[in-house]
């Protein structure tokens, strides 16, 4: 989506941006030339649809944001604006662990280990992410690393 | 007054390259797999995933190298038929680690990271209104699983596609034109009324569908070998569909029964034989698309 401002016949600027609330967020554009601005509020149904697509709206490329792109694609306009991102509970145990905190577990991971999470679909990533830390506690592990990883692909047999 | 292609970007966004990004990584993800293989209906409870699996285990013994992509997303039966229902879903360096049987079967499905007492739900703020976004969210999970699956080097991968003869025809786009398609049936009008269907949206594809499956056709007595009659119409033909029957199944009360403990490995007998000639039946037809 695009904005011109009529008058100037210039593209509109994104400026800033307020929520995300309820999955809504209110989009502050500025015409460079008049400075007139207008908001765009994004339904949230239509917001919805857009992350569908898997797509993030923005240009941070930091893996707090890329995780919780997955959520609202349009983190990235707001993590570039540095808005705070809010999730549900469970995203925010995956958030937790991708953002470099302890998982739900309260065990640490490394930053390979965290990078490799990107090879779990968002949507189960916070079940893999309790299954591979109860392999850790089990095992007596004080943080997932790639090895940690490894040793869990030759216990559970997997190629 | 400028023109929206007047405008010189999209915001920094670049959504025509992030798509073209997600089906680079699903070809290059695939680029070890030699041939897909959907298996489809359109009708429910026909057996499709019971085949799959079988077909998959039967052309293993005949010295392919198979994994399962178990595409029914909401009602994923592999993992249980595999018995990989607590498999742990696993970050490798080169994508996800593929989950494999004791035999070494590689099957990947949602039913090993959703209970089965648990739905799949997509985190909405929509209610009441899921269908209409609901669609796009799974096909764009089922794309992160053929892009994000580290599927090595594979002679087949099959594909257990869920019922509706609409989804065939939108798996077939999702996969793409190399994709062959195997439709299951069984001997009633009414499930054949179905699979016609279909059979009728694949012919709008590109795709080339080898064949159908006539499963549950006649029953097999366990106790003296012989496959009696179950439905009117289990005469081995489907001329309906316009399509070459690959085999005709018998129902075998023993696979149901091996299927729910996840135990996929079927004493001999009128149903394994005809499942290992249906094997041999795709295997064949895909060896002849290869070499046309």
């Amino acid at each position: 989506m695009k904005f011109l401002c009529v008058p100037c016949d210039e593209q509109m600027k994104l400026k800033h941006a307020i929520g995300p609330e309820g999955g809504s967020v209110a989009l502050v554009y500025a015409c460079p030339t008049c400075s007139a601005e207008m908001a765009m509020m994004t339904n949230p149904h239509e917001t919805q649809v857009v992350g569908s697509l898997g797509v993030k709206i923005g240009t941070a490329e930091d893996p707090e944001t890329a995780a919780a792109a997955s959520k609202c694609p349009f983190t990235g306009m707001l993590a570039d604006m540095g808005v705070p991102v809010t999730g549900t509970r469970a995203a925010e145990n995956a958030d937790s662990v991708e953002n470099g905190n302890g998982g739900p577990g309260g065990i640490p991971w490394t930053a390979e280990a965290r990078e490799r999470l990107a090879n779990i679909p968002d949507i189960v990533r916070t079940s893999a992410i309790a299954g591979i830390e109860k392999f850790a506690e089990d095992h007596g592990y004080e943080e997932v690393d790639a090895a940690v990883l490894e040793r869990a692909r030759s216990f559970f047999g997997i190629a | 007054m400028k023109s929206y292609f007047d405008l010189i970007d999209d915001g920094g966004s670049d959504i025509v390259g992030q798509v073209g990004r997600q089906r680079e990584r699903i070809a290059e993800a695939l680029a070890g797999v030699e041939h897909i293989v959907a298996i489809g209906s359109g009708k429910g409870g026909v057996g499709k995933s019971t085949l799959t699996m079988q077909l998959a285990l039967a052309m293993e013994r005949r010295g392919r190298s198979c994994a399962v992509l178990d595409a029914d997303l909401n009602g994923p039966c592999q993992a249980r038929l595999a018995g990989l229902e607590n498999a742990a879903l696993l970050p490798g360096g080169r994508g996800m680690a593929l989950p494999r049987t004791s035999t070494g079967l590689g099957v990947v499905s949602m039913g090993s990271a959703v209970p089965e007492s648990e739905d799949l739900d997509f985190a909405s703020v929509a209610r009441g209104d899921s269908h209409v976004w609901r669609a796009t969210r799974e096909f764009n999970l089922f794309q992160q699983l053929l892009g994000l699956v580290d599927w090595g080097r594979l002679d087949v991968l099959l594909v257990d596609l869920p019922p509706g003869a609409e989804r065939t025809l939108q798996y077939a786009e999702v996969l793409g034109p190399g994709a062959r398609f195997v439709l299951v049936s069984i001997p009633t009008a009414l499930a054949r009324g179905v699979v016609a269907r279909s059979a009728a949206a694949l012919r709008r594809t590109r795709n080339v569908t080898l064949g159908v499956i006539e499963n549950m056709s006649g029953y097999s007595c366990e106790g003296c070998d012989e496959v009696r009659p179950l439905f009117d119409g289990s005469d081995g033909t489907a001329p309906e569909l316009g399509l070459p029957v690959l085999a005709s199944i018998p129902f075998d009360p023993r696979l149901a029964a091996a299927s729910d403990a996840g135990d996929p490995e079927l004493p001999p007998g009128p149903a394994v034989r005809a499942i290992e000639a249906a094997a041999g039946s795709i295997l064949s037809g895909l060896a002849e698309r290869r070499a046309g």
